[in-house]
């Protein structure tokens, strides 16, 4: 009996939403021997109380009565249930002196203390019932059977039912009675503890709430602990038993991850590992360290200085020399007279500093000049600039263009190997004979000679007088006969190299039985036999400076620059007639030629090229030069290109089929240029200058129309110095140059 | 000889042998020498050896081969440069040193010399711008003079015919500028009043341009001539009045109002396939004639066919050309350069010359292997040197420095000596070259 009333007990406290501590305390009071100890505890705890209790005054007396009752109560209601329920009664009384207490009765207390100790024999028929009708419940079952049969359902399904929920064996349980709201108050009115009570209407059931449930509410609501004895300012109780113990906090074994290699780590060493050898990860090469340090060195060199701000280093200072020593070699002193002649200088000429000699370093004076070179230097720096020059790399080779090497365009002259020696004088004109076995040339001493190519032996000499000019061979090479202008007179001479029959042709070629002088022309061109020197003699106005053989032989042409319009003439051998040519000229004459191949007449004027044909009559192409002066000109042999050599040693190429402007303009020679010649065969074109210099291109002219020429320079050939090249020439079979220069010498230069 | 030498310089372990006379043999036993020792030094060992056998020996000098080879420098520099090991017993072969002995006074003459011929030992016949063939009899006086050309003689040949072997008939022909050959007959021992003059018994004519260059038939049957006019003509040799009386006809010299009958001779044919001039034609067997030219090619010829067998283009201009070496069969060529080229033709596949000696500095103006040794030729150049040349070696054996301007015309004679000819108007001779 004394579990179940104690068991109800609680379950009205769990009902009434306590503190949950109070459980486990009635809980542990069911063992017998652990009640007995907490009795033993509570009663010290009384006499506390009591003690305590004694020490206040009259007027909260009655209150501390009523509460050491209270606990007096709980400890005797587990032993008795009948008390419990009476002193629940009792309870009543004494909350109800609670309150008229507060009204401030006091005398009281003794009253409900007897009313408590009294609650034995006294009853009420309300708590009878609802003593009976739990304990009819708690005797059907033994165990605790939750009271509430309708489970979670909410209520209000359960509002308008005659019952509440189905007991065990399935009937339905049956609401009970509730007092009408009149009833309720009038019952409430009489009955003094109607305030603590209420409906539990999940358990159908109405609940008085106890006097120290009531209490403990009370506690809450103040927020103190629910329990009056609970101490939340316990001493501490150090129950840990400090000395003694080796141990440390934990005395685990060592876990087994210390000494096994960690997996994770082994997996990150394989990917770093695979990295490296995919080469996604590179190591820096260690830098070198430079040996030494680059006293002198230039600042602005070092690279690791380029990271950042551009350092731009200070102008260097100079550094001291030898001649700065304090006791310098002699040779560093100036004499006396040298100290004076610094006094005739300007002051930025003298020198900055006169070196002197001193017996030791001690006897050296202080440097006059430091504050000045200080202040220098200073403003050196001050005034240097602050800007890097931004400098442009680029490879100067890549500029150039693309050519073909010298070595391979070969043969081209390059050594000289025959010099023919015999002239007295400058060695103005030479001519090759169109098999290459002889050459002729002339010279201001007066005399033309012809020499043999191969071995360098003069073969004829003719003296014609002085002043000549031109020489030409007649290109035909059955007809060895040689056209030499000299001053006034263009000479046609019979070398005399031909076969017999070939001189017979050439001597009635030459045979003149009466000099021709025939109206128009007699004042310009009159045609003599010359008996002196085996030929003929062309009388002109004027001195002739070039003359020019046509391709066939019989066509000579001869220029006359003081001419005016009669400047150029063109005589005919077979004939031995002369005509003007048909168009007017323009400028100066300087040089004429025969297009190689065609009816195609050209000539130059100081400033132009005209290109006539002949035919036609009239002028096809003008070519300007845009330079000062045309000396000479020669045509390709394929006739379409042409050089002209200018008097400030400039060489014109003009592709006649691209333009009428230099198709290259060549800056080679520093003087005049006194010829250029095209070889017949091979790809080479040659200049020479006053300048003692021959240069030898290498100048090709493709068939397809296409491509242009090229040109390449592959040699200069070096003459004496001072002595310029008056005259060159190709062999016409080989790659070989004949120089003449006015050193009276005529050079061969071959491959 | 000094045998003090100091341990540093290092020594090599030499034989010396020789196939030379008995007299110049050494003890055949090895001696350690330092190896920086020259010709020089190495000829001063032999002699010193030589001297220990036969006390009153007259010193001489001797030229080295190693491994058929010349030595030019040091030993050790050959050894190095022909990577011979030093470590073993070098054997080293001694030969007589060439030193050509130069002739004091040159045989003047009254225009350039251009042609020289030393085929007869008994002497030397040279041809000269002045137009006039010269035989200096033994090298002392001119006994014959051939007068005839009108212009230069350019070349000319001793034709080695019946008649000078037999007897003292001796038959010449010459090439000129006058655009004709001419054959000559004389009597080398008769003229005993010099010097002789001698007119030509048939003149050739039938080129165009110059004649350059004339050669003999081994025979002497046919003479074959290089022109101007890029053709070979091959002509009869033969004087007889055969067929030299088809073409007489009466000629004005020059030189005087000579009346004299000449026989003429024509080209029995031409061999054309050169572009410029022929240069130089050897006719050293019956059947081949080989040609130089200015169009850069050297061609040999089958005369019977008149085609041309073998074609070769140098690059340069050729003056000169002969034929002889190893078994008379390569061919050797000057011209335009310093370079002295000889080609194998029995080489296949290659044009590339197989020696080359450059030490000329001018044109090359004539060469001339010798008749009977394989290896060595002589060569004439511009610049007026004429140089021996050993085919074992790239450097110069000898250069004879005569000529005081360039040499045009250089031989053989007698096999020891070497006769040139220049436009110095000289004919030197130099002699004591004793090929073996």
């Amino acid at each position: 009996m004394e579990l179940k009333v104690s068991k109800k007990a609680t379950m009205a406290t769990t009902k009434k939403k306590n503190s949950k501590k109070e459980k486990p305390e009635n809980t542990k009071e069911i063992p017998k021997n652990t009640e007995e100890k907490k009795n033993t505890k509570k009663e010290g705890k009384d006499n506390k109380n009591l003690q305590k209790n004694k020490k206040e005054k009259k007027i909260r007396s009655s209150l501390q009565k009523i509460k050491l009752r209270d606990v007096e109560e709980e400890e005797k209601a587990p032993k008795n249930s009948k008390e419990y329920t009476e002193g629940g009664d009792s309870e009543h009384t004494s909350g109800d002196e609670v309150h008229v207490n507060a009204g401030g009765v006091s005398s009281n207390g003794t009253i409900v203390a007897r009313a408590g100790s009294d609650a034995n024999t006294s009853a009420n028929d309300d708590e009878d019932n609802s003593y009976h009708s739990a304990e009819e419940s708690d005797s059907s079952e033994d165990e605790v059977a939750p009271r509430n049969t309708v489970g979670e359902v909410p209520l209000e399904f359960y509002r308008d039912e005659e019952h509440i929920g189905y007991d065990v064996t399935g009937k339905k349980i049956k609401k009970k009675e509730r007092k009408d709201q009149l009833e309720r108050f009038l019952s409430s009115v009489d009955d003094k503890k109607s305030w603590r009570r209420f409906v539990d209407e999940y358990n159908d059931e109405e609940v008085e709430l106890t006097k120290d449930e009531i209490k403990m509410i009370r506690r809450i609501m103040k927020g103190k602990t629910p329990h009056a004895e609970a101490d939340p300012y316990a001493p501490y109780v150090d129950w840990f038993d400090w000395e003694g113990k080796g141990h440390p906090l934990s005395n685990a074994p060592e876990p087994k991850r210390r000494f096994i290699p960690s997996k994770s780590e082994a997996k990150k060493i394989s990917k770093y590992v695979r990295a490296i050898r995919e080469g996604r990860i590179t190591f820096d090469k260690p830098k070198e360290k430079p040996r030494f340090y680059l006293l002198w060195g230039d600042d602005s060199s070092s690279s690791e200085k380029t990271r950042g701000l551009s350092y731009i280093p200070p102008p260097k200072a100079k550094l001291p020399g030898h001649e700065e020593a304090y006791n310098p070699s002699l040779e560093f002193i100036p004499t006396q007279e040298e100290i004076n002649s610094y006094q005739l200088m300007y002051e930025e000429d003298r020198p900055k500093f006169i070196p002197t000699r001193y017996t030791s370093l001690r006897s050296v004076p202080a440097y006059d000049n430091f504050l000045r070179e200080r202040f220098a230097r200073c403003l050196d720096l001050y005034l240097c600039p602050r800007v890097r020059k931004k400098r442009l790399n680029i490879d100067p080779e890549s500029l150039k263009t693309k050519l073909p090497e010298p070595k391979d365009l070969k043969p081209y002259p390059t050594t000289c190997y025959i010099e023919y020696k015999g002239h007295t004088d400058a060695v103005v004109t030479i001519s090759t004979e169109s098999s290459g076995q002889w050459i002729a040339s002339g010279s201001t001493d007066g005399t033309v000679r012809v020499w043999e190519v191969a071995t360098g032996r003069c073969v004829r000499v003719w003296e014609v007088g002085s002043d000549i000019r031109h020489v030409a061979w007649n290109p035909l090479p059955h007809q060895p006969i040689l056209a030499v202008s000299v001053d006034q007179d263009v000479l046609i001479l019979d070398t005399g190299l031909g076969s017999e029959e070939q001189q017979g042709k050439i001597r009635d070629l030459l045979r003149m039985e009466k000099p021709t002088a025939e109206s128009g022309e007699a004042a310009i061109v009159s045609w003599l036999p010359d008996d002196k020197l085996g030929g003929l003699r062309l009388k002109h106005f004027k001195s002739v400076t070039s003359i020019e053989w046509h391709r066939r032989g019989d066509y000579l042409s001869a220029v006359i620059p003081a001419g005016e319009s009669r400047a150029i003439m063109i005589h005919q051998l077979s004939k031995k007639g002369s005509q003007r040519i048909p168009f007017k000229l323009h400028g100066l004459p300087v040089s004429t030629a025969f297009h190689p191949s065609r009816s195609i007449f050209f000539i130059s004027t100081k400033k132009n090229v005209r290109v006539y044909d002949l035919l036609k009559e009239k002028l096809i192409k003008r070519l300007d030069t845009n330079l000062r002066e045309v000396s000479c000109i020669a045509v390709h042999p394929g006739g379409d290109n042409m050089i002209v050599g200018t008097r400030e040693g400039k060489l014109c190429w003009f592709d006649m089929d691209l333009s009428s402007t230099p198709y290259k303009v060549l800056k080679a020679h520093s003087k005049d240029i006194t010829n250029v010649a095209f070889h017949r065969s091979y790809p080479l074109f040659a200049s020479c200058s006053e300048d003692g210099k021959a240069y030898v291109f290498h100048g090709m002219v493709y068939s397809d129309l296409n491509k242009n020429p090229l040109i390449v320079p592959l040699r200069i050939l070096q003459e004496q110095k001072g002595k310029g090249v008056l005259d060159c020439k190709f062999h016409p079979r080989q790659p070989w140059l004949f120089t003449a220069g006015s050193d009276s010498v005529i050079k061969l230069y071959c491959h | 000889m000094d045998m003090e030498t100091d341990e540093s310089v290092k020594r090599v372990q030499v034989r010396f042998v020789t196939q030379l006379d008995q007299k110049f043999k050494v003890p055949p036993s090895t001696i350690a020498l330092p190896s920086d020792l020259t010709r020089l030094g190495l000829s001063s060992v032999v002699n010193n050896l030589l001297k220990a056998v036969v006390s009153d020996w007259e010193p001489e000098p001797f030229d080295f081969l190693i491994d058929g080879e010349l030595v030019r420098m040091s030993l050790e520099e050959f050894l190095v440069a022909k990577g011979i090991s030093a470590e073993k017993v070098l054997e080293i072969e001694y030969i007589k040193a060439i030193v050509p002995r130069q002739h004091e006074d040159p045989f003047l003459h009254d225009d350039w010399v251009s042609a020289i011929d030393g085929s007869n030992p008994g002497f030397v016949f040279t041809g000269c711008y002045d137009g006039v063939g010269r035989i200096w009899k033994g090298a002392e006086t001119c006994t014959h003079m051939l007068q005839g050309h009108s212009d230069a003689l350019t070349s000319l040949c001793i034709i080695n015919g019946k008649g000078s072997e037999d007897g003292n008939n001796i038959s010449v022909a010459t090439a000129s500028k006058d655009r004709t050959l001419r054959l000559w007959q004389f009597d080398a021992e008769g003229a005993m009043k010099h010097p002789a003059t001698v007119t030509a018994s048939k003149v050739l004519r039938g080129h165009s341009a110059a004649v350059e260059c004339v050669s003999s038939q081994k025979s002497g049957n046919m003479v074959c001539s290089g022109s101007w006019d890029s053709t070979i003509n091959l002509w009869k040799a033969s004087l007889s009045e055969a067929d030299g009386d088809l073409a007489s006809i009466k000629k004005r010299k020059t030189s005087g109002a000579v009346n004299e009958s000449q026989s003429e001779g024509e080209a029995v044919s031409t061999l054309v396939g050169h572009t410029n001039c022929v240069s130089s034609v050897i006719w050293p067997l019956d059947e081949t004639i080989y040609s130089a030219s200015w169009d850069h090619s050297i061609r040999i010829w089958d005369a019977e066919t008149g085609s041309a067998t073998w074609t070769m283009f140098c690059g340069k201009v050729l003056n000169c050309i002969d034929v002889g070496g190893e078994s008379s069969a390569l061919v050797s060529a000057g011209g335009s350069d310093g370079t002295l080229r000889i080609w194998d033709p029995r080489r296949p596949g290659t044009l590339a010359p197989v020696y080359q000696f450059s030490s000329h500095t001018n044109w090359i103006s004539a060469c001339k292997w010798h008749k009977k040794s394989w290896f060595h030729l002589v060569s004439s150049s511009y610049d007026g040197k004429v140089m021996l040349w050993d085919l074992r070696t790239a450097w110069p054996l000898s250069v004879i420095d005569s000529h005081s301007d360039k040499v045009l015309c250089v031989d053989w004679w007698k096999g020891d000596s070497v006769v040139s000819g220049g436009a110095d108007s000289k004919m030197c001779i130099a002699s004591g070259i004793s090929v073996k």
